[in-house]
């Protein structure tokens, strides 16, 4: 990459050898971690017995209504201090953060795409000797999957974008990388270049968001019209 | 297992002026942010449904580089990035004009999408009184594309909210970065979190039960729809 200058090319390769990877490392366990926890709260959200369902809904009001700066410190800061087995490390943390919140986003997709299956589909399930277990996993669930697409294609954009908050805690994500090499090459030769690089390095973190984000928000929006 | 979780009740009485003062911020920035951002909304939401030639693409690419790029990545830009071309903000200028932006541009898709809900055939109507086009807009696609925009618009507004709590990463004291400094200093990080989170959950939650009820009120009448 001759056309750029001397400095970045190091840190471009940094950024994206140390920060997207980490980036997509949170973005993935986050991910499935939503997606799983996310569909099974969901589902059992739609079975009509109010103690799992007030509990339920206090877990997606919770995570949905707190900032996830907030609830990352809570992860990263409070349960420690509750009890030592509790402490992990900041990838680790920011990722079980972003499931928390995510998992509260897919819950209540989960709910309206389950309780968008006709009744008609539950009874035809029964009538074959499904019992609830089965009749959701074999017949409702795989319906109401093709409606949770789009939100679970949006729900992807959101967790790479926020993973960003991961930096606070200072886990090697894409903009923590950044920020090292802005930091890097304010320091003197040899380390550094002595000057500020804030303005270009900021501005790629920017652009390379945009590239990952764009595309998947133009997916979800093309899901959102075909399957509904 | 062993849970600390006893609560010191006089963390509240000595810590609670400082965190007044930070939640006191929150809602400052919040406020001015909610009010810029139902103004951007409003009138590129307006140029974007109607197809202003020049400002709706304009509209169009500030909507998506904000939709699609983390809005703390915005803040690092604002706020350590500007600077190297000589644009130095202060902590509260880039508080108040991140979360605007950011909201401005969701806002905009919510209004836009509210005005596009308005049947063709009312505008028509405003057309046949002999209202002009502007007229017609004032008078019959925002108030009721506005109802319409109205519960999306304040999902964004707490959205808006929530984010202010971002300005930790630039030392903005607003309550987030408050309630970090205490913990520093005292230590009491159970009380520290759980004030700081309850206090987030009550203004979330009361937002977003005025949503149900702006709903209720501002329903429309059946014909309208």
């Amino acid at each position: 990459m001759s056309f750029l200058p001397d400095w970045a090319e190091p840190v471009l390769r940094y950024m994206l050898e140390v920060g997207l990877k980490g980036t997509l490392q949170i973005a993935a366990i986050s991910l499935v971690g939503s997606t799983l926890i996310g569909i099974t709260l969901g589902t059992l959200l739609t079975i009509k017995f109010l103690p799992t369902r007030a509990l339920i809904r206090f877990y997606i009001e919770v995570w949905r209504g707190l900032p996830i700066l907030v609830t990352l410190f809570l992860v990263f800061f409070l349960l420690p201090v509750l009890s030592p087995r509790f402490e992990f490390d900041a990838l680790i943390s920011a990722s079980i953060a972003l499931t928390l919140w995510g998992s509260a986003q897919v819950a209540e997709a989960t709910r309206g795409a389950v309780g968008s299956i006709p009744k008609e589909q539950h009874e035809a399930a029964s009538a074959l000797g499904f019992g609830w277990l089965g009749r959701h996993a074999f017949v409702i669930l795989p319906q109401a999957l093709r409606r949770l697409l789009p939100p679970l294609v949006s729900l992807l954009v959101n967790i790479i974008q926020n993973s960003t908050i991961a930096q606070v805690i200072g886990a090697p994500e894409l903009l923590e990388s950044a920020e090292r090499q802005v930091e890097r090459l304010a320091a003197p030769t040899p380390i550094g270049i002595g000057e500020i690089k804030a303005f270009p390095i900021y501005a790629t973190v920017m652009v390379i968001f945009f590239l990952i984000s764009f595309p998947l928000t133009r997916l979800a929006a093309y899901l959102e019209k075909r399957l509904t | 297992m062993n849970l600390a979780v006893a609560f010191d009740w006089s963390f509240l009485t000595e810590n609670g002026d400082e965190l007044l003062a930070g939640l006191r911020r929150t809602l400052e920035v919040s406020a001015i942010a909610i009010a810029g951002a139902f103004f951007i909304g409003l009138v590129l939401g307006a140029a974007r449904a109607h197809r202003v030639p020049v400002v709706s693409q304009v509209a169009a690419v500030y909507v998506e580089i904000i939709r699609n790029t983390p809005i703390l990545v915005q803040i690092f830009f604002l706020f350590f990035g500007l600077p190297q071309i000589g644009i130095v903000l202060e902590p509260f200028t880039v508080a108040w004009v991140a979360v605007t932006i950011w909201g401005g541009a969701f806002n905009t898709e919510n209004f836009r999408a509210g005005f596009e809900a308005v049947p063709h055939r009312f505008r028509e109507a405003g057309f046949a009184l002999g209202f002009g086009r502007l007229t017609t807009f004032l008078n019959v696609t925002l108030p009721i594309g506005g109802r319409i925009a109205l519960p999306s618009s304040i999902n964004t507004y707490i959205s808006v909210v929530k984010n202010t709590s971002l300005m930790y990463v630039i030392s903005y004291p607003e309550l987030t970065t408050t309630a970090l400094n205490i913990n520093a200093l005292t230590l009491q990080t159970v009380e520290t979190f759980t004030t700081l989170a309850v206090t987030y959950l009550i203004i979330v939650w009361t937002m977003s039960a005025s949503i149900r009820v702006v709903e209720r009120r501002l329903a429309l009448p059946e014909d309208a729809r």
